[in-house]
């Protein structure tokens, strides 16, 4: 499917209608969703209202909003109007139809942006597959042995089979940036507190962010321009005004980047480190530096994600233990028991991880790390085996990705193919590179992921 | 089943999920003991980190 930033200048120049951009997408879905199981539910006759508004617009020849005619589809923990938020959860399924669209899809709407469904997803989101007990697998459309990594799988994975531009998700430890990386696509992670959570269903309110993925980074750019702005309903969102990144995405001269060793490099193996150095190249990066604290924010996030999760579940744990699916329930409940103290110093912690990057920032703009430390695990593998060291896949594919969220920093996630494996077919698959800013400095991130793209070292083919 | 009174850890989460109103079979218990082992393992990375005694914990609570 045409790229977001093709498919609104084919609308704008009267090339293509908005319904005609429809058509291919649902034909393109209606092919290839059945042999990956990213949708759980279609939302065709909203999308047919909202295409056929934007045509409207053009034959009554007013100005276009940013996204006019882009069709995406949103993770199911984003509320739509109409359709139940499951989260990914069967014990969600008995509730009633949203009433009113998340704010970051009113505003995806506002932008001409049209809606075609919801996306399968990790349950509850928690976990880095999404190997869903209640819905099902989503499986990797480079590779359909494989898994599309999670917890927003369902939205990595539509974008990386061509089903379309643009599609939301959020992350918690990775969950975005897990599986952009496993599916080949773009994501971003914007600053904790850049874009609006109201109306999608927490977990974690101390980390959870939502962003786009998308097949192009000015997808990202349209997309994240969209959804920007304060929002009274989320206490978490930044009373800032909006900061539009725009399209002319370029970096300034002189940009000082750093690339992370220690942990980074230690739990990235050979594939994940070529697709580093590749990035590296591509933006003239050498200078090696280190985040000391990683492996404590990792420890930090895993604490507070225990606690706040197992918390929020905890009524209905009581009440519905059954309806949970079994990889989920008996870790919640874990969660919940965690004492005060262990919370306490685990956000102590993290403050003091979040200072350490604040005097990384001081000599580097951006930082560069591969975003999972390895390709696409095989579904249902249940190890990973990363140089030499073997770590559990649920929660090891997030292990590059946890301590930059625990500490909220903005990221762009770009999917670079390094051609290295044990067989054809790993050295087939991709392996994406966070390109991690100081906070509020996502228009940097995009801006080297642009040129990662441009340089053609990542791709969303 | 290890006896509780030989593993504080099993005996913590017998009385903790007591106070938080569960109940569970055995087979339950013993993987929710299971998970929460994971949790101490992880927890003791985060009390070994120096940190100075008057530092904040992360969240700012601004009205």
């Amino acid at each position: 499917m045409a790229s977001a930033a093709d498919i609104v200048l084919q609308i704008a120049k009267g090339t293509r209608s908005a319904a005609a951009v429809l058509a291919e997408c649902k034909m393109l879905i209606q092919a290839r969703d059945p042999d990956l199981n990213c949708f759980t539910a279609k939302t065709f006759e909203r999308a047919e209202r909202e295409a056929a508004a934007i045509d409207a617009l053009y034959a009554e020849g007013k100005v276009l909003p940013p996204l006019a005619g882009v069709p995406y589809a949103v993770k199911n923990l984003f509320d739509v109007e109409g359709l139940v938020t499951l989260a990914g959860a069967k014990i969600n399924a008995g509730n009633a139809p949203a009433a009113a669209d998340a704010k970051i899809v009113a505003r995806m709407s506002r932008a001409g942006a049209v809606l075609v469904g919801a996306l399968n997803m990790e349950e509850l989101a928690y976990g880095f597959l999404t190997e869903n007990h209640h819905y099902g697998i989503t499986r990797n459309p480079r590779d359909r042995s494989r898994g599309a990594g999670g917890s927003s799988g369902g939205s990595a994975a539509a974008v990386g089979a061509g089903m379309l531009p643009i599609t939301l998700g959020s992350d918690t430890s990775g969950s975005i940036r897990v599986p952009a990386s496993l599916c080949g696509v773009f994501g971003l992670k914007p600053t904790y507190g850049r874009l609006p959570r109201s109306g999608t269903y927490p977990f974690v309110n101390s980390f959870d962010h939502v962003g786009p993925f998308a097949n192009s980074v000015l997808g990202l750019a349209l997309a994240y321009d969209a959804m920007q702005g304060p929002d009274p309903a989320d206490p978490a969102c930044a009373r800032r005004a909006v900061e539009p990144v725009g399209v002319s995405l370029s970096l300034p001269r002189g940009i000082r980047i750093g690339i992370l060793g220690g942990w980074f490099h230690e739990w990235a193996d050979p594939a994940a480190r070529r697709s580093v150095q590749l990035a590296a190249a591509a933006l003239g990066a050498s200078e090696w530096t280190e985040l000391k604290s990683a492996e404590v924010a990792r420890a930090a996030a895993y604490i507070i994600t225990g606690a706040e999760g197992g918390a929020l579940h905890r009524p209905r744990l009581i009440q519905q233990y059954e309806d949970f699916g079994p990889s989920s329930r008996s870790r919640l409940v874990a969660g919940g028991l965690i004492p005060a103290s262990w919370v306490i110093q685990a956000q102590r912690v993290r403050r003091h991880a979040y200072s350490e990057a604040m005097a990384l920032f001081e000599r580097f703009d951006l930082l560069l790390a591969a975003a999972a430390p390895a390709v696409a695990p095989r579904v249902g593998q249940e190890t990973l085996l990363i140089n030499g060291r073997s770590i559990p896949t649920k929660a090891g594919l997030g292990v590059l990705t946890q301590p930059i969220s625990c500490i909220g920093l903005p990221v762009c996630t770009v999917p670079v193919w390094p051609g290295e494996g044990d067989s054809p077919a790993e050295r087939a698959l991709p392996v994406g590179v966070q390109l991690i800013g100081a906070p509020w400095r996502e228009d940097l991130c995009l801006a080297a992921g642009r040129t990662v793209e441009q340089a053609g070292i990542a791709s969303a083919p | 089943m290890t006896q509780t009174h030989d593993n504080p850890l099993e005996a913590y989460v017998r009385a903790a999920l007591a106070l938080q109103g569960y109940t569970f079979d055995e087979a339950e218990i013993a993987e929710i003991v299971m998970q929460f082992s994971r949790l101490d393992a992880i927890a003791r990375t985060v009390f070994e980190w120096p940190l100075p005694f008057a530092s904040e914990p992360a969240p700012v609570f601004r009205p």
